[in-house]
């Protein structure tokens, strides 16, 4: 194919855009990504941890509602384990309809049983039987399951909280991969420029520059039109027309000097 | 100078990075990696740059000798500088100083890596980093005279600056028939240490990265643990066995499967270079035995490996050798310094020059006996004359120069004095692990920005021979 100067200045800026278009493309698509994950971390991890401190809270009323059914206060102590266990449970139905880790159904299930358990100890009348006073029981029994709900809700926490870190990390790792095309574009692009502006000059500018030259000289006496144009565009064109033109003066001139 | 020129040579250049990063896009595409779009992106910048000058150049017929040695130096620049894009765009270790550093050490086939979880790695961005040792291995400019479909002259101007007249001596062909040859031996050589990798039980990936790494004399592994990790003493008298053969003159390699007369036995410079090696292998097994650091076959097993490994300037690891005795680390330094042979795909000093300055030695102390006798150093039957003498000498006494620099600056920056001793010898040797904090299953991490940056200039001046850039400086001055 004969490479034309139109030909040769339209696939230089289509190579540029080409190179910009998929630098915008990459950066459009690792940001789109950035808005999603960041989406994704609030609804995925952030709900399952506050979920879970919620469910410790209500671990932590609850174990003191106990404690005040021990020492035989009855209505408070039924108004407060009422109240955090419905607490509990609304914060166990979150975390249990935001299951996103690998895993995590098991931590839930692990709390429900746990859970269960723990609930079945303080379900039953407390006030005016034998455990009231019963430290012993509060200590060997309740005591025990009520830290091992509470083990398996920080666990669940963990869990979440682990993978929020690993995602942010993530996160700053695919914000530099958005942000790094277009720094490289940038670079590359006025390499590109320089490259560019250095063939124009090779390739347009100096041939432009030598024909004029040669056309000074041969209005100053040369005999012909000298010029050193070796590629085959249209300053080779332009050359050979003016060379043409030239010599038909030329022969203009001989006929009527004839 | 015709910069034209220069630019499109640089552009093939860029080309043959383009396609092999275009091979790791493939690899990260399919396996839908994080480093997907870093390595497309690299490989169209590539593509890019390459094609560009080739709109315009037209056709050239000669290339003279400072074009030649420019497109040469520039061409490892640029390729170094694109090799860093895929690592420096997709981060996590990577800041700029050490995607910088990364790159140079796989162009160079140095292998130092500042890495501390190769593992978690994209599996194409692994594919990148061994195919920087492989590119590299043979001389990217050796690879665009393959491809290159121009005239006669001007490959042979390329040529003769890429390869060292030391390198020349073992082959009795033409330019085109040498780069041919090399091409052989060197894709004949990848393909069965791939092959037999795999029959020992590695998978592709990491048998194709690591033949890459062995054929190029490189040194990069897909694992943490380099080849400790697979534990596996077949592995390693593979890899063994091929780290020799790739640190071996190609000539004679190529003369002996064709049966020719310049081939492996009868050459008594690859003779020596085995002798000495085994020489290394013994003095050091021993040391590990009678130290008691292992059972007498471990000794040997550890030994083997590490001293074939250093003396090739491949630099895997099968064993940490920061705790060996000091003894065994002063052989180890030895063989860093001493490198492969030349025509091999290792850098460095080369074995070769050592062996003619022993033997300048022995000519100077017969010149001491009969100050007027005329004595002619020889080897594989090559007369070594005055002149490569001279070079030998001075090539020596600037690579001793440069190092003991590099050292100098590396303790201004308050590294330990073994650290920086070994990094700047393994660095300018194209070596790769040194002892101490750069020990061979330690990494180049710790070492600040500027020492890096130190570093690779090192492995370009080992890679490039000092000779060619100081070339290029003193004919553009």
């Amino acid at each position: 194919m004969k490479k034309t100067l139109k030909l040769k200045i339209f696939a230089s800026f289509m190579l540029l855009i080409a190179m910009l278009a998929v630098a915008g493309t990459i950066s459009i698509v690792e940001f789109r990504w950035l808005s999603k994950s960041v989406h994704g971390l609030i609804q995925d991890n952030y709900k399952s941890i506050e979920a879970s401190k919620t469910m410790i809270e209500a671990l932590e009323r609850e174990d003191s509602g106990i404690l005040l059914l021990l020492l035989g206060e009855w209505e408070e102590g039924r108004e407060i384990l009422n109240s955090a266990d419905s607490l509990f449970l609304s914060a166990f139905e979150t975390a249990n309809n935001n299951l996103t880790e690998k895993n995590e159904v098991d931590y839930i299930k692990k709390i429900e049983s746990a859970y269960q358990t723990y609930k079945s100890s303080w379900e039953r009348p407390i006030v005016d039987t034998d455990k009231q006073g019963n430290i012993s029981w509060y200590k060997d029994d309740i005591h025990k399951k009520f830290a091992e709900t509470k083990f398996v809700v920080n666990e669940l926490m963990s869990l979440n909280q682990s993978s929020m870190y690993q995602e942010t990390s993530d996160l700053k790792d695919r914000s530099k991969r958005a942000i790094m095309p277009g720094i490289v574009s940038i670079i590359a692009a006025l390499v590109f420029s320089l490259i560019l502006n250095f063939f124009i000059t090779r390739y347009f500018v100096n041939p432009i520059s030598e024909l004029a030259e040669a056309v000074n000289n041969y209005r100053d006496g040369d005999n012909k039109l000298r010029s050193n144009i070796t590629s085959d565009d249209e300053i080779k064109k332009l050359e050979l027309a003016i060379s043409g033109l030239l010599q038909r003066i030329d022969n203009n001139n001989n006929t009527i000097r004839k | 100078m015709k910069k034209e020129i220069v630019i499109k040579h640089l552009g093939f250049v860029l080309l043959l990075n383009g396609v092999f990063l275009f091979i790791s896009f493939l690899i990260s595409f399919f396996l839908q990696e994080t480093s997907t779009l870093a390595l497309l992106f690299s490989s169209l910048i590539c593509g890019i740059f390459g094609i560009f000058p080739l709109i315009f150049v037209e056709r050239t017929e000669h290339i003279s000798f400072s074009e030649g040695l420019t497109i040469v130096v520039f061409g490892w620049i640029v390729t170094c500088i694109v090799g860093m894009l895929p690592y420096l765009m997709w981060g996590g270790e990577f800041t700029l100083a050490n995607a910088w550093f990364e790159s140079v050490s796989g162009f160079t086939t140095t292998g130092s890596t500042i890495l501390n979880e190769i593992e978690s790695l994209p599996k194409g961005l692994l594919f990148w980093r061994s195919a920087t040792h492989w590119i590299g291995g043979i001389g990217i400019i050796l690879f665009v005279l393959l491809i290159l479909p121009q005239s006669k002259g001007q490959r042979i101007t390329i040529y003769n600056t890429e390869i060292s007249s030391l390198s020349k001596m073992n082959f009795r062909f033409k330019a085109r028939k040498i780069v041919q040859i090399l091409a052989i031996v060197y894709i004949s050589l990848t393909l069965l240490e791939t092959i037999s990798l795999m029959l020992l039980g590695m998978s592709f990936f990491d048998a194709i990265n690591h033949s890459f790494a062995t054929i190029a004399t490189g040194g990069f592994s897909t694992k943490n643990l380099s080849i400790a990790s697979f534990n596996n003493i077949g592995i390693e008298i593979i890899i063994m066995i091929f780290m020799i053969l790739s640190g071996i003159h190609f000539g004679l390699i190529y003369g002996t499967i064709m049966l020719k007369k310049e081939n492996l036995f009868r050459s008594s410079l690859a003779k020596t270079f085995v002798f000495v090696m085994f020489l290394g292998i013994v003095l050091v097994s021993l040391k590990l035995y009678l130290s008691g650091n292992y059972d007498f076959w471990t000794s040997v097993r550890y030994a083997s490996f590490q001293v074939i490994s250093l003396g090739t300037t491949t630099g895997f690891a099968t064993e940490d050798t920061a705790h060996w005795p000091i003894f065994t680390q002063i052989i180890l330094i030895y063989f860093t310094i001493q490198c492969a042979m030349t025509g091999s795909t290792s850098g460095g000093l080369k074995f070769d020059r050592v062996y003619i300055f022993f033997k300048l030695i022995g000519k100077q102390i017969k010149l001491l006996k009969h100050p007027r006798g005329v004595f002619v150093v020889k080897f594989d039957e090559n007369k070594i004359d005055e002149k490569l003498e001279q070079q030998t000498l001075v090539f020596i006494v600037l690579y001793i120069t440069v190092f003991f620099i590099t050292t100098m600056i590396l303790t201004s920056m308050n590294i330990d004095g073994m650290t920086a001793f070994s990094a700047s010898i393994a660095t300018i040797g194209n070596v790769g692990p040194g002892f101490e904090k750069v020990s061979s299953l330690g990494n180049f991490a710790l070492i600040p920005d500027l020492g890096k940056y130190v570093l690779s200039v090192n492995m370009l001046l080992g890679r490039l021979e000092i000779f060619n850039i100081l070339a290029l400086i003193m004919i553009k001055k």
